[in-house]
């Protein structure tokens, strides 16, 4: 418990900073551009889908790169804090998707205000998804590079592919390719589909974090 | 604490770093670890902290470490390149780590010797000096008061009043609360008054575990005329020679009975102790030392 509060109230309150100072940087560019050109999609919509998802996962990299370590060697165990960072991963999905949220709603309002014209975005449980599966992959692909070294590099086809399940209905992050149609055919059932990645990373996160070593550091 | 180590062998790919180990320790004692760079000690001492999966059996008080909750909480492993501190943390935060997941974190004891070696609490660790980074990883240590404690040329980058310093502090807080304390050094001169027993390592493999004293007592150093010298030294462990004009001093290994002593005597010759650090280096001279 004491590792997840721990994971959870630092890199919560990180990414809150972070989510706020780039929207106001969104904000600030839209402003410019209305100055000399219409402005006539969300800005904060393109910053969700496309960087925050980055940043997601790389948050997923940092805990299981920067974070296991630092509790192996405060003589936690790596189940203990395995355990704790895929509670995280739903606990930090979730504040990010209601900052997402947030940020859609003042947005709006600014918009609304300006008479600017906006495009659509995904649904909150789409974006919460997205970040599940997004953290959980960064956590997965790092274990594997953090056990097998440069070995882990064959376990990026596999986080690519888990990646990319949640993203294919959101708008702003491009279709699947070749099976364009599925998705839509399965409707909200694609969610489950994005359920089972993050299932599976958070799984292979586990089996290779067990028995990763902790090297030693550059000094 | 005791420790035991049963058949322990640490690899990298073809590279083994530590071969098929075994030994004990009784526990709360400060024991020296010793080896040359790349004799096994880090890779030994990272199986004990379960920072890897050890091949064969590595116990404390009976019970496996690996990914053991209860023995994991007993251990604390300082390497030098700090594990319990992000580079990108400050100092201050890096104490809140060890306050939050240490049942036995001694917060206040850790402030007085971040007081003791000066280090900047709101400073970053990548901002630290190399002194002050080894610094830092002596007060998680020995903050850490944990049951087994375990130092990895960790405070190898101090300059030697911090150095001092440090080996006063460990003193007196080993007297305050005993415990198993394993610290690994190339500078055995200098912390050889602390160690109470001694493990010597060498390509993996174990080459000797002693009591200091008992080490101490086993290497003499022989001088006096050449001829004599090498009359006295016949049939005994010779570690080296040195020879000025007429006279020879040799380092004898082994324990001398009291027919050698009077001997001695007679053809003159002046016996005196070895430093451990001398020991240490003829035992573990390529292909294995001298014995």
């Amino acid at each position: 418990m004491k590792i997840f509060r721990h994971l959870t109230t630092t890199l919560v309150t990180y990414g809150a900073i972070v989510a706020a100072c780039v929207f106001l940087m969104n904000l600030a560019v839209a402003f410019v551009i209305s100055t000399f050109a219409e402005v006539s999609f969300s800005g904060w919509m393109l910053v969700t889908v496309q960087i925050a998802r980055w940043f997601v996962l790389w948050v997923g990299v940092y805990t299981i790169h920067n974070v296991l370590p630092i509790a192996v060697a405060h003589g936690r165990t790596r189940r203990e804090f395995l355990v704790a960072a895929t509670g995280f991963t739903a606990v930090f999905a979730l504040a990010m998707t209601l900052l997402t949220w947030l940020g859609f709603l003042v947005e709006g309002a600014v918009y609304a205000l300006m008479d600017w014209k906006s495009t659509p975005h995904g649904s909150p449980l789409a974006y919460f998804l997205m970040f599940l599966v997004w953290c959980a992959v960064g956590m997965f692909v790092t274990a594997a590079f953090d056990r097998w070294g440069y070995g882990g590099v064959l376990t990026l086809p596999v986080g690519l592919a888990l990646v990319l399940v949640p993203g294919i209905t959101m708008p702003g992050t491009g279709d699947m390719p070749f099976v364009r149609d599925l998705p839509l055919a399965l409707g909200d059932g694609w969610h489950v589909v994005s359920v089972f990645a993050w299932v599976a990373a958070v799984g292979v996160t586990w089996a290779i974090g067990r028995a990763m070593p902790v090297r030693a550091k550059a000094v | 604490m005791r420790v035991d180590v049963r058949g322990l062998s640490v690899r990298y790919g073809s590279v083994v770093a530590v071969d098929d180990m075994s030994f004990s320790l009784s526990g709360n004692k400060i024991y020296g670890l010793l080896g040359r760079n790349g004799s096994g000690k880090t890779s030994l001492m990272s199986a004990l902290a379960g920072y890897r999966k050890p091949l064969g059996a590595v116990t404390l008080d009976g019970a496996p470490v690996f990914e053991n909750a209860d023995a994991m909480r007993q251990v604390c492993l300082v390497r030098h390149t700090a594990d319990a501190a992000d580079k990108g943390d400050k100092v201050s935060y890096v104490l809140e780590y060890g306050a939050a997941w240490r049942e036995t974190w001694d917060n206040s004891y850790a402030l007085s010797l971040i007081d003791l070696f000066r280090i900047p609490l709101k400073s970053k660790v990548s901002a630290l000096s190399l002194g002050q980074r080894s610094a830092l990883g002596v007060v998680i240590g020995l903050a850490s008061r944990s049951p087994l404690t375990m130092l990895d040329e960790s405070h190898l980058g101090m300059d030697t009043p911090t150095r001092y310093a440090f080996y006063d502090t460990l003193l007196n807080d080993f007297m305050a609360h005993p415990r198993t304390i394993i610290i690994s050094t190339h500078l055995i001169e200098e912390l050889s008054s602390l160690l109470e027993e001694v493990v010597i390592i060498d390509s993996g493999r174990l080459v000797l575990q002693e009591e200091a004293d008992v080490l101490r007592s086993r290497g003499t150093e022989v001088t006096g005329n050449a001829g004599d010298v090498d009359e006295f030294t016949a049939g005994l462990t010779v570690l080296s020679e040195k020879s000025l004009g007429r006279t020879k001093a040799a380092m004898v290994y082994g324990a001398l009975d009291d027919s050698r002593l009077i001997r001695a005597r007679q053809l003159g010759l002046e016996l005196g102790p070895i430093a451990l650090q001398d020991l240490f280096v003829h035992l573990t001279e390529p292909v294995g030392g001298k014995l």
